[in-house]
């Protein structure tokens, strides 16, 4: 009971994303989730990830070490040179080869860093797309990315590129930072213990302690300017592709100021982020001061004791110069840090899952059955589905029919296994679906058929494109198999997108045939070109198809009416209703 | 607020910069380092006349206090060019979506819903970090340099001929090597970036690729396919690091020369490259602390080098969305609604309308069309039905000829009182994100709640409105089916029709089975009541309870 008086369930529920449900330890949760997304990308290179961040760290003080040497270097000259006699003695072979070998070393590591480093995040990511798409892929994933494709697809981009700063702007500059705090540390320390430790200490709690900081801070401001941009992208293409309506209903400026609104709010967002990032580097500027000056008193107080010499002192101070610069590099990676745990937040539950096996449908059974089936879509409080009982035999050919939105499709997904029953039994045999659409895929045309069979040869392509009707029209164009098909690829008529759907449900020889609307929008002849040659191949097949049409209806022996979710009719050919319900479905 | 949509013309690109008070100080404050750099030299030069502590004391103090100038400096001018540049940015998008709101739907060359929402929403985004990074780091490069290599020259000509060598050779090499190789580079990222556009096609059609049982095998193939694209990208990689790697080799050597030559210098083994009288400890020291803050400006510059493509393409795309194509007859929504005005009559006389590019839809067309009548238009595909539609209500402009609606003549300054009177009911209606009620009222004045209950019962969108509970729609209306999505469209009407005098309504029983057809065109026919109807179909049923039928045959 909360304040009011009100049971908590009562309240209506508000999206609260960013609050975790109680009982899972908040701490835990985040941990696991950073533990999945980290998990491909250091196990997939590991090696090279190490030798990226040691490389990176190597060049940082290469770079310390020369300058260092260098200021020891003149000033130890300078004082040799007062005399002549300790300029002979003087040295110069170990000093100046150094300094060369450091100039040279530091070229070649910050090649190999950026070789290496890059490599490993390319890497790293190729199996994270990898892993990614087994976990859309599995069922109650798929169904939710296709539900919202456009915006969580946008999402899905955004956070795999978000993902790449986690280890090229954040683990590499970190590791390299924390080497230079401890090479000051060890030179300082070799001439006052004191000195070194606290040195090497002060710069890795401040620089550190920065980035930590800012990593926190940037979170908040990292989730609203995702969400803003999100607004920003959903209210241009409602502008866009509703212009029409909008201009019809008088509201094109007020979407023009809905989207400046959107821009408004992002706006806010980046200048919070820009305002951590100038703090950050305040910060950074002020603790570089801040150690500089320090080990400027420190050495000209060794000095005075007589500790260290000058060129002591010289190397000193200009490795104190340097050792705070590679924290500056963790800056940008610390700010990106917010927008990496929003992606590791969205990224690691279809990491983290375990493969799901294949669900039981897969029954020898050649007969589909239902028992008591009911089933609902995700997010939906009615049933798509009540209580529907049903066997199809072998070699049977049902046509589903009904108006729009009475469960014909909702019925082929439960029959497919796409959708899970709320209760009830499901025993399907191997089967294959064949969509509303023809989705055809950004490849040749060999490999978008070979989806269906990866081991087919040509020879057999072309017979099941003979058998769909479709060999005609590819020999006729320049690539013949190798025509690269889908976005900017040839575009197909609707009548060869739907051969083509044909001939990947030849190549998968399969007992059941499940058709949704398959030849919906098609011109009446090519679809009963369509429907004459699917008919012909599914012989001794059972076939289900969902549908309007009347056409389509034709082709089956067993009408089932849908009504609400309910079977109202089961009607065979020869019966007058059989006749009768045909009649009152759309002719061509 | 209402505030009419001023027409752009094609391609005015502002100049962005971020050059101001701001910009100045926030580059300016690399050059703090001058005088610290001195300090510290002067408290080593101290340290060596053995004056102890009291040597270190003042510089320490005004190094502090210098450092604290200068990273208040940095911070102070970063807030302003990011100001400067987020302005400039929001500036940007509004004028875009202005432009955007005033192309013609029918114009062919319009971008696509995907592509704008893209260039608008994140390709936008670069020309910030353009401003913000490349500008200043830009600015800072041509200042820091300059300022440093006479200071160091008044010292020693020698080391600043060092440096004055090796900083021109780094854009010289990196030209050399870098240039080809970079470009390269750039196509292999985009490529790289083309990875992503890979997993999303395979996504979106997920349903197959289960279907075809295909998941393993697409997951494996994207994953070779990415290991081969980063050997691949690797490969080109390997040349084009070589000119970052030059850029180190050549400030590394600048610093190593410079300190070598200091060094023998003050051990007295090169006498020359100083105006006559040789260097002291402090202004070696000087000189070598100056030596990689010379370089500074350089490496950093060379950090930020893709930004400046990405911003420059930013603006570009942002100026292409902006430009030419057909545009509305006037965009202006300052128009006042009229409460159950009276059935209008349409008028064309001598209209002539053409595609772009393509052969006239109509020439000399006459079409009379009396209040309150109910008429049919058929015709083949490509007769120009729907355009003649979207002429009527001002969605393009019509080459010649006159268009009245109730004897009021379709102008720029009419066209929004009059889209006010009509009702539309398009083909594929768009589905906004929002709820299914925001999705019918579309948010104008004069639809009040009452009248969206009672259009949502006309269309029986109720069964929808629950199937998605409290569910924003949207994003290309995944969530509706075709059946629910033309329900949503008659919702529309029906919430619009008491102030509409005519309606214009696009295959209303377009891909519906007969049921749904049959319950949708007595609804259509139902709001007409009283109302001008003008109909695009191919439903033979449903032309033949019109008044009247019209058919148009394309033009030869």
């Amino acid at each position: 009971m909360n304040a009011n008086g009100l049971p908590v369930a009562a309240l209506p529920p508000v999206a609260r994303p960013s609050k975790l449900p109680p009982m899972v330890p908040v701490r835990h949760r985040r941990r696991d989730e950073l533990h999945a997304v980290l998990r491909p990308f250091l196990a997939s290179a590991p090696q090279r990830l190490a030798l990226g961040a040691a490389m990176a760290a190597l060049t940082v003080l290469a770079g310390m070490a020369l300058l260092g040497l260098s200021g020891w270097f003149i000033t130890a000259t300078a004082i040799a040179g007062t005399s002549v006699t300790t300029a002979l003695m003087f040295d110069v072979f170990m000093p100046s080869a150094g300094i060369r070998l450091l100039a040279l070393g530091r070229t070649a590591s910050r090649y190999g860093e950026r070789l290496v480093t890059h490599d490993a995040t390319f890497a790293a990511l190729a199996d994270l797309r990898e892993q990614l798409f087994r976990g859309w892929a599995r069922p109650d994933a798929a169904r939710q990315l296709l539900a919202r494709p456009a915006r969580l697809l946008f999402r899905l981009t955004a956070d795999i590129d978000a993902l790449e700063s986690l280890y090229l702007r954040l683990l590499v500059p970190a590791l390299a930072a924390l080497g230079a705090a401890l090479l000051a540390g060890i030179v300082l320390g070799a001439m006052q213990l004191w000195l070194g430790i606290g040195l090497a200490l002060w710069v890795i709690a401040a620089g550190w302690g920065i980035a930590w900081t800012v990593a926190r801070l940037a979170h908040p401001a990292a989730v609203r300017r995702a969400q803003a941009i999100e607004a920003l992208r959903q209210r241009a293409v409602d502008l866009v592709a509703g212009q029409t309506e909008l201009a019809m209903a008088g509201r094109l400026a007020a979407q023009c100021d809905a989207l400046a609104a959107a821009d408004a709010r992002l706006a806010r967002a980046d200048s919070a982020l820009n305002r951590l990032d100038t703090g950050a580097g305040f910060a950074y500027g002020i603790a570089g001061t801040v150690t500089l000056t320090a080990v400027l008193l420190a050495a000209g107080l060794l000095v005075e004791r007589g500790t260290i010499g000058v060129p002591a002192a010289a190397l000193a101070l200009l490795i104190a110069l340097t050792a705070t610069e590679p924290f500056a590099a963790l800056r940008r990676g610390a700010l990106e840090a917010g927008r990496t745990r929003l992606a590791v937040r969205r990224l690691a539950p279809r990491l983290s899952a375990p493969e799901s096996a294949p669900t039981g449908t897969a029954a020898t059974t050649s007969a589909v059955r239902l028992d008591r089936v009911s089933a609902a879509h995700a997010g939906s409080r009615i049933d798509a589905l009540r209580d529907i009982s049903l066997t199809i035999g072998a070699g049977e050919r049902v046509a589903l029919i009904g108006v729009s939105g009475a469960g014909k499709s909702t019925l082929l997904s439960v029959i497919s296994g796409e959708l899970a029953p709320q209760s009830g039994r499901v025993r399907t045999p191997v089967h294959c679906l064949l969509t509303q659409r023809t989705e055809l895929f950004q490849d040749s045309l060999r490999d978008n058929l070979r989806l269906a069979d990866p081991a087919a040869d040509d020879a057999r392509l072309w017979n099941v494109l003979e058998a769909a009707g479709l060999a005609a029209d590819i020999r006729n164009t320049a690539c013949g198999l190798d025509t690269p098909l889908g976005e900017g690829g040839l575009g197909l008529s609707g009548g060869q997108l739907r051969r083509l759907a044909l001939a990947r449900l030849l190549l998968r020889d399969m007992p059941l045939w499940l058709l949704d609307e398959p030849t919906e929008a098609l011109d009446a002849d090519i679809a009963h070109d369509v429907l004459l040659r699917l008919s012909a191949q599914a012989d001794g097949r059972t076939l289900i198809v969902a549908t309007h049409l009347r056409r389509e209806a034709e082709t089956a022996d067993r009408l089932l009416r849908l009504h609400d979710g309910r079977i109202v009719a089961d009607l065979r050919r020869g019966s007058p209703e059989f006749t009768a319900a045909l009649l009152t479905l759309r002719a061509d | 607020m209402i505030r009419p949509i001023q027409p752009t013309s094609a391609s005015i690109q502002p100049a962005v910069t971020t050059a101001g008070a701001g910009g100045w100080v926030h580059g300016g404050a690399a050059l703090v380092w001058l005088p610290q750099a001195a300090l510290l030299a002067a408290a080593v030069q101290g340290l060596a006349d053995g004056r102890g502590f009291d040597a270190v004391l003042l510089p320490a103090v005004g190094v502090m206090l210098l450092g604290l100038l200068r990273a208040a400096c940095e911070a102070w001018g970063a807030r302003q060019v990011f100001g400067s540049a987020r302005t400039q940015l929001s500036a940007l998008r509004a004028q875009a979506a202005t432009a955007l709101a005033g192309r013609s739907p029918l114009d062919s060359s319009r971008p696509a819903s995907g592509l704008a929402a893209s260039v608008v929403a994140e390709q936008a985004e670069a020309l910030v970090p353009y401003l913000v990074r490349f500008q200043p780091a830009r600015r800072r490069a041509m200042l820091v340099p300059l300022v440093f290599l006479p200071v160091i020259a008044w010292f020693s000509w020698v080391a600043a001929l060092v440096l004055l060598i090796a900083a021109p050779l780094i854009p010289m090499f990196m030209a050399i090597v870098g240039w080809r190789a970079k470009a390269a580079s750039e196509a292999q990222l985009v490529e790289m970036g083309g990875m992503n556009a890979f997993l999303l096609d395979r996504l979106r059609g997920l349903a197959t690729l289960r279907s075809l049982g295909a998941i393993d095998a697409t997951a494996r193939r994207l994953g070779e396919s990415a290991q081969s694209l980063r050997r691949r990208t690797m490969a080109v990689l390997r040349i084009a690091f070589l000119s970052s790697a030059l850029l180190e080799l050549f400030s590394a050597l600048g610093v190593a020369m410079v300190a070598a030559y200091i060094g023998f210098h003050l051990l007295g083994t090169l006498t020359f490259g100083t105006w006559g009288r040789p260097l002291s400890l402090g202004e070696g020291l000087f000189v070598l602390l100056l030596a990689p803050a010379f370089f500074d400006p350089l490496r950093e510059l060379s950090a930020v080098w893709h930004d400046r493509a990405s911003g420059e393409a930013a603006l570009d795309a942002l100026d292409r969305l902006s430009q030419g194509g057909l545009r509305l007859v006037g965009t202006s929504s300052d128009a006042t609604v009229n409460e159950s005005p009276a059935a209008a009559s349409v008028e064309i006389r001598k209209l002539d309308f053409a595609h772009a590019g393509e052969s006239t839809v109509f020439h000399d067309f006459d079409l009379h069309i009396t209040a309150g009548e109910h008429v049919a238009v058929m015709g083949p595909s490509g007769a120009g039905k729907t355009a003649l539609l979207s002429l009527i209500a001002g969605l393009v402009p019509a080459t010649a000829g006159d268009i009245s609606i109730g004897g009021v003549t379709l102008t720029e300054d009419t066209s929004a009182s009059l889209r006010r009177q009509i009702g539309w009911m398009g083909q594929r209606p768009h589905v906004f994100a929002g709820s299914v009620q925001d999705n019918v009222a579309l948010g104008r004045d004069g639809v009040d709640r009452a009248q969206v209950d009672a259009a949502m019962r006309i269309a029986d969108l109720g069964s929808v409105a629950q199937a998605h509970p409290g569910v924003a729609l949207g994003e290309g209306g995944t969530g509706l089916s075709g059946g629910e999505a033309v329900r949503l469209a008659l919702a529309r009407i029906a919430a619009s029709s008491s102030h509409a005098s005519l309606l214009l309504v696009d295959e209303p029983t377009a891909h519906l089975d007969t049921e749904t057809a049959v319950r949708v065109a007595d609804a259509l026919i139902e709001l007409a009541r009283d109302r001008t109807l003008i109909a695009v179909t191919h439903d033979p049923v449903f032309a033949a309870r019109m008044d009247r039928v019209i058919r148009l045959e394309a033009c030869a």
